[in-house]
C-alpha cells in the first residue's frame, strides 16, 4: 500500500510537470506514450528534489511535502489549462511510413516485439540474481548515499564526509534522493527500490525513445532505433546494476528529444511555444542534478545552440526570430536544479577528485603520450562497445547509414545540428577528463569508458534515426481543444 | 532494404546473445545478496553503538580488501567509517576464525562473532 501509494506521488508529481508545460496533448498513441515515459523521469527527479530540499529546510515529514508539491502541481496545471486555449503538440501525418512495404513493417514489428521480451527476460532475470545491484559502486557510492539520506536524520550532511574514500561524497544526488523518498513511505530501506528504479528508467528510455521517433519520423523509424536499443545487452545489463549511467542517459534522451519535437514543431509552425524548451531545460538540470557528466552535458547544450543559432541568425527563414525568448525558456528550466547542484557543491560536498591541482592538471594535459593512449582507447572502444554478438551496435549504425541513410542525406536544421554538436562537445570533454584524471589513467579507462560511452548511446541512436529518415509533414499546423 | 533487413537481422543475433547470458531460473534460488549477509553480518554491532558519528576501522594486515571496507561502511551507515584506527572505537573486520594479534593500542570491547570486533583505541579519548 505504502509502495503504491509513493509510485502514484512520483508518478502523478512527474504527469502533472509534463502536462504543465505540453498542455492540450492531443489523443495520439505515440503523445501518450511520449508523456507517460517522461513522467515516469520528471516524477523521480520531482521526488528526489522534494526529498532533499525537505532534509535541506529539517522538514521531517517528508510524505506531506511531496503530497503538497503534487497539489501544487495539479493546481499549476488548471490555472495554466484556464489561461490557455491552444495545444502546444503538432500532429505530424501518418504518411511517413507507407514508402517502406507492408512485409517489411511486419517483420520489425514481430523483431521490435521479440527483441523487448528478450530484453525484459534478461533485465528482470538479471535483477533477481542480483538483487542488490552488479557492481561496487551500487553499494559504495549510490546505495550508501541513499542510506545516509534515510536514516541518518538530521545528520544526512554526514554523507558528505570526506573520510569515507572513493564514495564520491561530490555527486550529485538524484538517485539516491528518490530512492531514499520511497524509502520513506516503506519505512526500511528496502533493496527492491534501487531495482526498480533501474528497471523502470532503462525501459523508460526504449519508450521515450520510439514514441518521439515515432512523433516525429512515423513507426519504422521508431522501431528500428528501439531495436537497435534493446539489442544493446550492455545497455539493458546496466540498467540492473543500479548506478547512475542509465538514469543520466535518459535525461540526456529526454531533452535532446524534447528540443528535438520543439525545434521541428517551430519549424513545421513558424513559431513555438516555450513549454517543451522549459522541459528540455528541466531534464538537462535533472542531468546535471543525476552525475557530474551531466553539468558537462548542459553546459554543452547552452554553448552548442548558442553557436548554431546564432551562426543560423544568416539565415534568417531558418531561425525562429523568438530564439532568444525560447532560450530563456530552457535556461529558465534548468536554473532552479543548477542552483541546487552549485549550493550542493560549494556548501555541502568535498572537492570533487578530478580537479584538484591545475597546475598537475596543466602539465597531464600536456603530455603526448596520455593523449594517444586516450585515443586508442576510445577507438577500441567504438570498435567493442556493447557486448553486441558480432557487430557492435556503434559498426552497424555506421554501415546503415552508408548503405541507406546517404540517400536521404539533406541540410540540417539548425536545432538538430546543435543536438549533434551538444553531443559531441560532451563526449571531447570526456576525452579531456581522460587527459587530466589524476588517477592510473589504464585503471580509468578500463572502469568508466564504457558507461560514457553507454550515457550518449540511447541520444546518439535518436538522433541517427532522426537525421537519416524523411521528415513527415505536419498534419495540421494549429490543433484546438 | 538490405540494409535494415542486416540491422534486424544482427539486431536479433544480439537479443539471442543477451537472453544467453541472462542467468537461469535455477540461479534464483541462490540470488547474490552480497550486502544482504554483509548487513546481517554486522547487525548486532549496529544495535550497541550510537547512531551517528565517526568510527575507526581495522583488518588483518596482509588481507586489505577494499570491497570489505565498503560493505561494512554500507552495514553501518549513517555512521562514518574511517579507514583508520585513530578513533575512539574501531570497528575490527577480521574473516580468520580466531582475531589476529591486535595492535597494543587497541583493546577488545566485545567479539560479535564472524570476525566482527568492537574495539577500543586507548591512545584516543
Amino acid at each position: 500500500m505504502a509502495v503504491a501509494l509513493a509510485a502514484f506521488l512520483c508518478f502523478a508529481s512527474g504527469f502533472a510537470l509534463v502536462s504543465l508545460f505540453s498542455s492540450g496533448t492531443v489523443p495520439d498513441a505515440s503523445a501518450v506514450l511520449f508523456n507517460l515515459t517522461l513522467s515516469a523521469g520528471f516524477g523521480l527527479g520531482i521526488f528526489s528534489l522534494a526529498f532533499f530540499l525537505a532534509r535541506i529546510f529539517a522538514i521531517s515529514n517528508i510524505i506531506a511535502v511531496d503530497a503538497a508539491v503534487l497539489v501544487c502541481l495539479i493546481a499549476a496545471l488548471l490555472l495554466a489549462r484556464n489561461a490557455s486555449a491552444s495545444t502546444n503538440l503538432l500532429m505530424f501525418s501518418p504518411g511517413a511510413d507507407e514508402q517502406w512495404p507492408r512485409w517489411l513493417r511486419r517483420i520489425l514489428v514481430a523483431a521490435t516485439s521479440l527483441a523487448l521480451c528478450g530484453a525484459l527476460y534478461a533485465a528482470i532475470m538479471q535483477a533477481l540474481a542480483h538483487p542488490q545491484g552488479g557492481g561496487w559502486d551500487a553499494f559504495a557510492i549510490w546505495n550508501l548515499h541513499a542510506r545516509f539520506l534515510f536514516l541518518a536524520g538530521s545528520h544526512w550532511r554526514d554523507g558528505f564526509s570526506s573520510l569515507i574514500p572513493w564514495s564520491h561524497p561530490d555527486y550529485p544526488l538524484l538517485v539516491p534522493a528518490a530512492i531514499a523518498n520511497f524509502w520513506t513511505f516503506i519505512g526500511h530501506d528496502d533493496p527492491h527500490v534501487p531495482a526498480a528504479v533501474g528497471l523502470l528508467l532503462t525501459f523508460a528510455a526504449v519508450g521515450l525513445l520510439f514514441s518521439s521517433l515515432s512523433m516525429l519520423r512515423g513507426r519504422v523509424a521508431a522501431m528500428l532505433a528501439s531495436l537497435t536499443l534493446l539489442a544493446t545487452p550492455f545497455f539493458i545489463e546496466q540498467g540492473t546494476w543500479q548506478y547512475a549511467d542509465i538514469p543520466l542517459a535518459f535525461f540526456f534522451l529526454a531533452t535532446i528529444a524534447l528540443l528535438a519535437v520543439s525545434d521541428e514543431q517551430s519549424l513545421a509552425r513558424g513559431s513555438s511555444s516555450s513549454g517543451f524548451l522549459a522541459l528540455a531545460g528541466i531534464t538537462a538540470g535533472f542531468a546535471g542534478w543525476t552525475k557530474n557528466e551531466g553539468v558537462l552535458f548542459v553546459c554543452g547544450i547552452i554553448l552548442a545552440r548558442q553557436i548554431v543559432f546564432l551562426r543560423a541568425g544568416r539565415k534568417r527563414s531558418e531561425i525562429n526570430p523568438s530564439f532568444h525568448r525560447h532560450s530563456s525558456a530552457f535556461l529558465l528550466g534548468c536554473a532552479p536544479v543548477i542552483l541546487l547542484i552549485i549550493y550542493c557543491k560549494h556548501r555541502l560536498a568535498p572537492p570533487g577528485d578530478l580537479f584538484t591541482s591545475p597546475a598537475s592538471m596543466l602539465h597531464r594535459l600536456l603530455e603526448p603520450f596520455r593523449f594517444e593512449i586516450v585515443v586508442k582507447a576510445f577507438l577500441r572502444r567504438f570498435f567493442s562497445f556493447g557486448g553486441w554478438l558480432g557487430i557492435p551496435g556503434t559498426v552497424l549504425l555506421l554501415a546503415f547509414y552508408f548503405i541507406v541513410g546517404r540517400g536521404q542525406r539533406r541540410g540540417l536544421p539548425a536545432g538538430h545540428r546543435a543536438s549533434i554538436l551538444a553531443l559531441f562537445l560532451t563526449f571531447i570533454g570526456y576525452f579531456c577528463v581522460y587527459l587530466i584524471t589524476p588517477y592510473d589513467l589504464f585503471w580509468h579507462l578500463r572502469f568508466s569508458l564504457d558507461r560514457l560511452f553507454l550515457q550518449l548511446w540511447p541520444s546518439t541512436v535518436f538522433l541517427f534515426f532522426l537525421l537519416i529518415t524523411p521528415q513527415k509533414l505536419p498534419l495540421s499546423s494549429n490543433v484546438s481543444r | 532494404m538490405i540494409g535494415t533487413l542486416i540491422l534486424v537481422v544482427c539486431c536479433l543475433l544480439s537479443t539471442e546473445r543477451l537472453i544467453i547470458h541472462a542467468p537461469r531460473p535455477g540461479r534464483l534460488r541462490t540470488p547474490d545478496l552480497i550486502t544482504l549477509r554483509s548487513d546481517q553480518r554486522f547487525a548486532q554491532l549496529k544495535a550497541v553503538l550510537p547512531t551517528t558519528g565517526v568510527l575507526g576501522y581495522v583488518e588483518a594486515p596482509g588481507t586489505v580488501n577494499a570491497a570489505h571496507y565498503y560493505l561494512a561502511q554500507y552495514a553501518l551507515a549513517p555512521l562514518v567509517v574511517d579507514y583508520s584506527p585513530q578513533h575512539a572505537l574501531v570497528v575490527g573486520n577480521f574473516f580468520a576464525d580466531s582475531p589476529p594479534d591486535l595492535s597494543p593500542n587497541l583493546l577488545l570491547i566485545k567479539d560479535f562473532g564472524d570476525g566482527v570486533l568492537l574495539l577500543a583505541n586507548k591512545d584516543v579519548r
